[in-house]
């Protein structure tokens, strides 16, 4: 049995379905990640788990225990704010300890415990220091060894990194999924940062309007999206009207030019038939395969320099895509208005489901 | 290179500071604040200052301030210390429940509002259109007082309450500060972030034990200095005692205003002597306060 079960999950506020029909299974030890818009019901599914929302209908199973209706302060389930919520009172250490201090541990126990948890986040000499005397990472830092002192069954991540700099941010993400490795603790990880779930977790939960698009791992979801949401919404995505040509062989034509898809979907259509084509950018590339299966004519449009890569905005027929290609500088880039070639496999032309 | 009378610009074309320095006229804007600060502050203190160690002649006395050992007097700065502190406990305490129920209640936004402006009004209402208020309701004929006599059987009076008492001026006091504290303390309570308490929670605390460690420390401040405001508020009061009891009961305020007034105690010397007390018991109030927000603030001070 899995150690964490959210069964048939819903939560109404005042007739607005914020999360309707949640089914996850996660197993112990495990990083998942929910992921979605603002407003898709990630948030809302956290703090059913959490205890600070009361679920419509559904269970929650944690540790082959129903915990549906019991109060947050008896989960044992440890939290991470976006707002760190550090008690502003209070020293970092006695924020590490509070917890502690509740369960009435010994005091020689509890100085042991803060003292492992400041150096598991680097911070061993900032105990003494309060909230507002440290920078956003190091509170984010406090806060998750304050959730981790009490070693708590799932520790959960409320978009803990969303108030920090990019970089920090970067930064403190390895931290987190290292410290979880670590300890292997499982962990449920809030975000609307695709590059975040993608990096951080082993599955991915992709959310819209309170209902699961997908569950994969970041590999399935960014190479195989199950919708056209999950789609567009995780990594950049090339689209296009194209209309099949030939069901059997993969053929669609989209604005006179022909692309072979190794799509399984394409041999659900009938001929005629209107679909939305989708390549990923580094799917695309100039053409020194010539081998590859679409070998397409096109007009360079645009030149962007992103650091280790470069986008190139090419036209195809009427329709422009975009191309990423790594940085090299010793490769000439061509030149806005230059004709060229650029190709792709058949499994890289993908047709979204509706 | 270019010059001119006011700057010179460098090597690098960035203008250097200027040579002659221009005077500035900033001050002009604080000035209406300054003439405020000396005709209503210091030069009203100063004239009880200086007045209070004067006799009626103008002539050096500490005659004055040895009167406010009399035992009348005594007793009335007691009773005044005894109702401003026992008002602003009470108006603080409840004030604070009611700004609490109000700020997390989710009530909807138009009673909200409306009991902003409710106790907007009802703080400043004082003096003696409140006496005539409390009167006409509790007093011995007042609506209330025979409605609950002759509907209830309840007879306020024979049951020991009296308008007219200490805890009569106490309840009339509390109209006007219970909605004071709602209004001072509202913000702070606000400013309680709803993470911290689901953060306790979610460490283990019960709601008493987040109250406990985080919810009062981190508001002690903001209550320790709504409750000397509520206290100020009651020390000073004059008009709404006077309309209410008619000098039945010995406040410090009733006593400057019965020396000054010019009837039989008229000495305006003592009186100032009795406002400089005033000033002290403040000040001494001040200090307790300070002391106990430095206390309290002991996080924020690092």
């Amino acid at each position: 049995m899995s150690f964490l079960i959210l069964e048939n999950l819903s939560k109404v506020f005042h007739n607005v379905t914020a999360v309707e029909d949640f089914n996850l299974s996660v197993e112990r030890g495990e990083f998942i990640s929910f992921l979605g818009p603002s407003g898709c019901g990630k948030t809302t599914t956290l703090r059913m788990i959490a205890g600070f929302e009361t679920p419509t209908a559904g269970r929650i199973i944690l540790n082959d225990k129903d915990i549906t209706h019991v109060p947050p302060n008896r989960r044992n389930v440890g939290m991470v704010f976006q707002s760190y919520a550090l008690f502003p009172n209070m020293t970092v250490a006695q924020n590490i300890a509070f917890g502690l201090r509740i369960r009435k541990e010994p005091e020689d126990k509890i100085k042991g415990r803060v003292a492992e948890m400041l150096a598991l986040v680097h911070l061993e000499d900032k105990g003494n220091n309060f909230p507002h005397q440290l920078s956003g990472g190091q509170q984010q830092r406090v806060a998750l060894a304050r959730a981790l002192a009490i070693r708590p069954q799932v520790l959960l991540l409320d978009e803990p990194l969303s108030a920090l700099d990019a970089k920090i941010r970067v930064a403190l993400r390895a931290e987190i999924r290292s410290i979880q490795r670590e300890l292997g603790i499982t962990a449920i990880y809030v975000t609307h940062d695709q590059e975040e779930a993608l990096s951080i977790s082993d599955r991915i939960v992709v959310m819209l309007q309170g209902k699961i698009e997908q569950i994969g791992t970041p590999f399935e979801i960014y190479n195989f999206p199950a919708t056209n949401f999950v789609a567009s919404f995780v990594g950049t995505l090339n689209t296009a009207e194209a209309e099949v040509l030939d069901p059997e062989q993969g053929i669609l034509l989209m604005d006179g030019v022909r692309f072979i898809s190794a799509d399984e979907d394409v041999r659900t259509k009938r001929r005629g038939d209107k679909v939305r084509m989708s390549i990923r950018p580094e799917r695309l590339s100039f053409a020194a395969e010539l081998h590859k299966d679409n070998v397409l004519d096109c007009v360079i449009e645009n030149i962007t320099f992103l650091g280790s890569v470069v986008r190139i905005q090419v036209r195809i027929g009427n329709t422009k895509f975009n191309m990423d290609t790594f940085n090299n500088p010793f490769l000439a880039l061509p030149r806005i208005g230059e004709r060229s070639k650029v190709t792709c496999s058949k499994e890289a032309v993908l047709v979204l489901k509706d | 290179m270019s010059s001119n009378r006011l700057g010179v610009a460098s090597d690098d074309g960035r203008p250097k500071p200027p040579l002659l320095a221009q005077p500035s006229f900033s001050w002009i804007g604080v000035l209406p604040f300054l003439l405020f600060v000396f005709f209503f502050l210091i030069l009203p203190s100063l004239t009880l200052f200086v007045g209070a160690f004067q006799d009626r002649d103008g002539n050096f006395t500490l005659e004055n301030i040895r009167g406010l050992a009399l035992p009348n007097i005594l007793s009335a700065y007691w009773v005044t210390i005894r109702i401003s502190v026992t008002t602003a406990l009470m108006g603080g305490i409840f004030g604070f429940f009611l700004a609490y129920s109000l700020v997390t209640g989710n009530m909807p936004a138009w009673v909200r509002s409306s009991m902003a402006t409710f106790c907007g009004v009802a703080s400043n209402f004082a003096g003696v259109p409140l006496a005539q208020a409390f009167i006409f309701t509790l007093g011995r004929v007042g609506l209330v007082t025979v409605l609950l006599r002759d509907l209830f059987g309840i007879d306020l009076y024979d049951r020991g309450f009296n308008l007219y008492s200490f805890w009569g001026l106490s309840v009339t006091y509390l109209y006007f500060q219970l909605p004071l504290m709602v209004l001072v303390i509202t913000p702070a309570i606000e400013g309680l972030q709803r993470e911290w308490r689901e953060a306790a929670e979610n460490l283990g605390a019960t709601p008493g034990q987040y109250w406990r460690y985080i919810g009062i420390p981190v508001l002690m401040p903001s209550l320790l200095g709504s409750m000397i405001l509520l206290f100020g508020n009651s020390f000073g009061a004059y008009a709404t005692a006077l309309s209410l009891t008619g000098g039945l009961i010995n406040l410090v305020t009733i006593l400057i205003g019965s020396q000054i007034r010019g009837d039989v105690l008229h000495n305006p010397n003592l009186g100032y002597a009795l406002a400089v007390g005033m000033v002290v018991v403040m000040s001494v109030m001040m200090v307790i306060y300070y002391a106990l927000r430095r206390r309290s603030e002991y996080w924020l001070k690092r």
